[in-house]
């Protein structure tokens, strides 16, 4: 029998593999043997790959999906402009092909995210100061609202007023160089 | 090649024994995932898109004053050595596919390495040596700043920065931290902790091995969303798992060292015994005895042997750097004789003269 990686030099090994989807036995060289077995070391390797995943969540072998007829139902959904992805196709693969795909499949993906991030479908963390200043100021305006309510709450009313401050200064900021710059 | 000579160029910062905790936390490791707007994501690129990504980070990077970065076409790389870049965590092994117009750059130290059109345009990541969440982050933040000021970063308000996988996108920050966690191992602890873990947004498993093994008792401890928490919380999510599972496992040392410290000093001289003098070391079982001496250099068992060896030697006893070592390429018993030889000499090295750079105090 000849090695089914490289298909030059004869098998001598016979490896079988374990995963979620069942044992697979391989027959392999020496060489090649070695290599699927060394320690490679991956830190993005995930235990249940985002396919998997994804498909398995949608394909319908979810058990709280009682209907299976909706299954044979058509999906396709809108195309990406840029790179041609569709809503199954993502799915399927567990890739986005570019950034316009998030706006191609904007109502879908909070249900996505939601799935892999633990019920968050919303950035909260580091924003790019060349992104959008404006953007970058009504968050800053929100954190700053929340934190003053904390302040009200535990009755620290100076702090609270100084941050009231704060956030009425930002939002002069806001509409005296917000207006003429929008998303380009 | 000698041993010292090829220590010399294989060593790198984060495998020395410094910094918090280094007695159990082995390496921090921060990467941040981003793309530029106007080119598609690698796995929908063309060729095109992948020259001009490259050649907009790479201009910016190299361009910087304090630059010191280094610039390596994956496809100008042998084989090997781009093995030998995996092994020793620089790149990641999909960089390391040369069909993909793949790049890095390396900062002098190795500490910061950027890569260029791996499964985002840009990944960016810093290793350090111990347990320093904080800083590992704010190195990589800086790097992030500074190019965030040069080039057009797909953001989105909702979703944060964009990333070609789903799992990545918001911070498109992963943090990990490596551990050594021998005794919660050998104590069968380590089966309930990974899954109580695992439902606080955190996962654990065996660094170098596939699934749940861990060869070496090595686990990789890491966030696994990035949605909905700030870098800030993230990383301090994980600190405060990584800091539990360090007072953890200091308790089971405690532990096993009081009810049974004759069969594990046996144990751990046994496996000093067999990394010292054997001729034939297969990797799992060098695995195990690095683990077990290193066990011992923090219990005080064995002394006279450096701390970085477990670090060292889990990144030498593979493939490629075993092959670059022997300069040949190996067959599968020559790579255990190899790994023998390299064992024994790595032990030699350190009784005249330890290392006098690090003076890490007690």
């Amino acid at each position: 029998m000849i090695c089914e990686n490289c298909k030059e030099r004869p098998a001598s090994i016979t490896i079988t593999q374990e995963s979620v989807v069942g044992s697979l036995e391989r027959h392999l060289c020496e060489k090649c043997a070695f290599q699927s077995q060394t320690f490679h070391f991956d830190p993005n390797q995930e235990p249940l790959s985002i396919q998997q995943f994804l498909s398995h969540w949608f394909s319908g072998s979810d058990p709280f999906q009682v209907q299976p007829q909706t299954r044979g139902e058509s999906i396709e959904g809108p195309k990406c402009p840029s790179c041609g992805l569709t809503f199954p196709k993502f799915l399927d693969i567990g890739k986005f092909g570019c950034a316009d795909c998030y706006d191609t499949f904007r109502g879908s993906l909070p249900q996505v995210f939601g799935k892999l991030h633990n019920g968050h479908s919303t950035h909260t963390g580091k924003v790019p100061v060349s992104f959008n200043e404006l953007y970058a100021v009504k968050k800053k305006i929100e954190e700053i609202r929340v934190k003053m309510k904390e302040a009200v709450e535990a009755e620290h009313f100076e702090e609270a007023a100084a941050l009231r401050d704060e956030a009425n200064t930002l939002k002069e900021h806001l509409s005296l160089g917000g207006e003429e710059d929008d998303v380009n | 090649m000698s041993i010292e000579k090829f220590m010399r160029n294989a060593v790198t910062p984060w495998m020395t024994a410094y910094g918090e905790h280094s007695d159990i936390v082995m390496s921090t490791r921060i990467r941040l995932a981003r793309n530029l707007t106007g080119y598609r994501f690698p796995i929908a690129f063309t060729e095109e898109e992948a020259m001009a990504v490259d050649r907009a980070v790479t201009g910016v990077l190299l361009d910087t004053m304090q630059s010191g970065y280094s610039y390596t076409k994956m496809s100008d790389l042998p084989a090997l050595e781009r093995q030998v870049l995996v092994e020793k965590h620089l790149i990641s092994p999909q960089l390391a596919t040369p069909d993909r117009h793949g790049a890095v750059l390396l900062s002098e130290d190795e500490t910061i390495s950027v890569m260029v059109n791996e499964e985002d345009h840009i990944r960016i990541q810093c290793i350090y040596p111990g347990l320093q969440l904080e800083d590992a982050y704010k190195q990589a933040d800086q790097v992030d700043d500074y190019l965030e000021k040069e080039l057009p970063y797909a953001f989105d308000e909702d979703f944060g920065y964009l990333t070609s996988c789903p799992s990545n996108t918001g911070t498109g920050m992963r943090a990990s931290v490596m551990m050594h966690l021998p005794a919660l191992t050998m104590t069968k602890q380590i089966d309930r902790i990974i899954p109580a873990i695992s439902r606080l947004g955190i996962i654990v498993r065996g660094s170098y091995g596939e699934g749940s093994e861990a060869p070496g008792n090595v686990y990789q401890v890491s966030n696994q969303t990035t949605l909905g928490k700030t870098e800030q919380e993230i990383l301090m999510d994980l600190e405060n798992i990584a800091s539990r599972l360090i007072g953890h496992e200091r308790k089971s040392r405690e532990l096993l060292l009081s009810k049974s410290r004759i069969a594990l000093e046996n144990r751990l001289f046994r496996s000093l015994g067999t990394i010292s003098y054997a001729r034939l070391l297969p990797s799992g079982e060098a695995a195990r005895c690095l683990s077990d001496v290193r066990l011992g250099i923090d219990l005080g068992i064995i002394q006279d042997v450096d701390m970085s060896i477990l670090n060292e030697l889990m990144i030498f006893m593979q493939a490629g750097f075993l092959q670059q070592y022997a300069s040949t390429e190996l067959s599968q018993e020559e790579r255990d004789i190899f790994r023998a030889k390299l064992f024994r000499e790595r032990l030699n090295v350190e009784k005249p003269s330890p290392p006098t750079e690090i003076n890490s105090e007690e």
